[in-house]
């Protein structure tokens, strides 16, 4: 169901040349307590970034001051290059917002909540509007409902369609699946991609690394309110775990085969194991390709290869080198 | 802008307030009992008073009366406008909504105007009922004096006024306490002192005249209009959601 396309392109034109969202030096304060450092990021038009980190590391204070709910002590944050401060009113008609916890109004039907934010907006048809984004997250028949008698997935789709309902270009979610059992999970992952699809941007905190590797475009690591990675999940694998490659073949490797793979340019180590072995490479993305290449003309059957550890492994990873700096910090 | 002007959010908010009133059981409590008694003590009042048998007479019976409709419109927005934030605020709905194209005073003006339409048509449904009664069952001797064009004047004058008072008081205490009680109570504590010019114009000890009357509301509409802006200044989201 086409939801934003019109939209979209109203957006275009008033404020072509500005990224989705840009964070410039953004920081905030919490009496002498430092929510955010510094941060400065941009997201691209239909980008989907996925804002990781512990608890209290600074991604909803991030994205509370992109949701124009606190103001940002130091530095400056756009959203379509609007100024989140100066501008708030703007923002607040770009952006679509879903909590972490659903936050409906229990006692309101779901389409009486679903009214109150097409008519806030004001939604030029919001009869319709309510229909597509209830249709959206597959609420049809349901609108009449009472949204305190939902269950807690259910609760957090009527979340999702009330943020969509005005067809914000930029989606700010804190946390979407949080709670939500697999199948629910799956099914709120499937709609933010299809939101992506028809031209929305989505900034989103998660916990879960698993979801974030598949949805996200991009990715930044926070803690203690600092940005201590970003990039794809691919590179922050790369740069967390070293670029390490497993690559299984069909029988046990020759000398000369070892050889090839050894002196195979881009491959920085190898540890063999009887018909596989792990490949540090030194760019996973350019490098594999010549890898398999040089495997296949030196006469290797190979079955499979994949990125050893993923993005969960390279998060636990960094938490554990920022650990002790950050104790030592603490403790002095 | 007018503090009643209505831009589509603060209609939309004064609907989406209405709706959720409907739905909650303790300010339809407040907002149906609390004017029915208000309606029914002052009939019962006149119906049983006598000549020479009540105290104070005629004048004071009407006086209480008219007491008891003041009252309407400052008791009954305690309860819905000490709901007005907290309530957002306990339903963690208080975030989302400010992230709305709202501006603070889009805010507080959809929140003032759910509570003080409501309860200036109560309360002046209310009154109206109780002229129809004294007009169609209410002896003479009563009548006349119930019938005092300065109470209907005094009355469509300070409704709005006092409903507006009561509303921007409770909110000020909303935005900041923690439980809906507290904010009601406290409220309550401020409130009570400033109907006692009310009291002193409807025992007649200030004579209520189309001149005390409006000098009144000349006063409590300065109230309002300080109070406003004092709201208007003090609304800080970021205190209201607790960041």
């Amino acid at each position: 169901m086409l939801l934003w396309r019109r939209e979209r392109a109203d957006y275009e034109t008033v404020s072509a040349p500005h990224p989705a969202i840009a964070l410039m030096g953004a920081s905030r304060l919490f009496g002498e307590t430092v929510a955010l450092q510094p941060l400065d990021l941009e997201i691209a038009r239909g980008e989907i970034f996925g804002l990781l980190g512990p608890n209290g590391s600074g991604k909803t204070t991030t994205l509370r001051i992109l949701a124009t709910l606190i103001r940002p002590s130091g530095g400056g944050a756009n959203v379509l290059g609007h100024d989140v401060v100066g501008e708030a009113m703007e923002v607040r008609r770009l952006i679509g917002v879903m909590p972490e916890k659903p936050s409906l109004y229990e006692r309101l039907t779901i389409r009486d909540n679903l009214a109150f934010w097409a008519d806030a907006h004001s939604v030029a048809e919001p009869g319709r509007a309510i229909d597509a984004a209830l249709e959206f997250v597959g609420l049809g028949g349901r609108a009449n409902e009472r949204a305190g008698q939902l269950s807690k997935g259910w609760k957090q789709r009527v979340a999702l369609a009330r943020a969509i309902v005005h067809r914000p270009p930029v989606l700010l979610l804190d946390e979407p699946s949080s709670g939500l059992d697999p199948s629910a999970a799956a099914a709120m992952e499937r709609m933010i991609r299809e939101l992506v699809a028809q031209g929305a941007t989505v900034l989103m905190n998660t916990h879960r690394l698993a979801e974030a590797e598949r949805l996200c475009d991009r990715v930044a690591i926070l803690r203690h309110g600092r940005m201590l990675e970003a990039g794809t999940p691919r590179q922050l694998r790369d740069r967390l775990l070293g670029g390490v490659v497993r690559v299984e073949l069909a029988a046990t490797p020759d000398q000369r085969l070892r050889f090839t793979v050894e002196t195979t340019p881009g491959v920085a180590g190898v540890e063999w194991r009887q018909r596989a072995f792990l490949a540090r490479l030194r760019d996973t993305r350019t490098d594999t390709p010549k890898l398999v290449a040089r495997l296949v003309q030196g006469g290797a059957e190979v079955l499979a290869v994949e990125q050893a550890g993923d993005l969960e492994e390279a998060y636990l990873e960094l938490m554990a080198r920022t650990e002790e700096p950050w104790r030592e910090k603490a403790a002095a | 802008m007018s503090v009643w002007t209505l831009t589509p959010p603060v209609r939309a908010l004064v609907r989406k307030e209405l709706r959720e009133y409907r739905q909650h059981r303790m300010i339809v409590l407040t907002a149906t009992i609390l004017p029915i008694a208000f309606l029914v003590l002052p009939v019962l009042n006149l119906v049983f008073y006598q000549e020479g048998r009540s105290v104070g007479g005629v004048d004071v019976a009407v006086g209480q009366a008219m007491f008891c409709f003041f009252l309407c419109p400052v008791i009954i927005p305690a309860t819905m406008a000490a709901f007005a934030v907290i309530g957002e605020r306990d339903q963690g709905t208080l975030e989302p909504l400010l992230t709305l194209p709202l501006s603070d005073g889009d805010f507080l003006r959809g929140k003032l105007l759910a509570i003080v339409v409501p309860t200036v048509l109560a309360s002046v449904g209310i009154y109206v009922v109780y002229m129809a009664f004294v007009v169609a069952a209410v002896h003479g001797e009563v009548r006349g004096p119930a019938l005092d064009p300065v109470w209907p004047f005094g009355f469509a004058l300070m409704t709005p006024l006092l409903a507006t008072l009561s509303t921007l008081v409770a909110m000020a205490f909303s935005a900041r306490a923690k439980d809906i009680r507290v904010a009601e109570h406290l409220s309550g504590l401020v409130l009570l002192p400033l109907m006692l010019p009310v009291m002193l114009l409807v025992t007649r000890t200030i004579p209520a005249n189309v001149m005390t009357w409006t000098v009144f509301a000349a006063v409590v509409g300065a109230c309002d209009f300080m109070l406003w802006r004092a709201s208007l200044r003090a609304f800080d989201r970021e205190r209201a959601i607790g960041a």
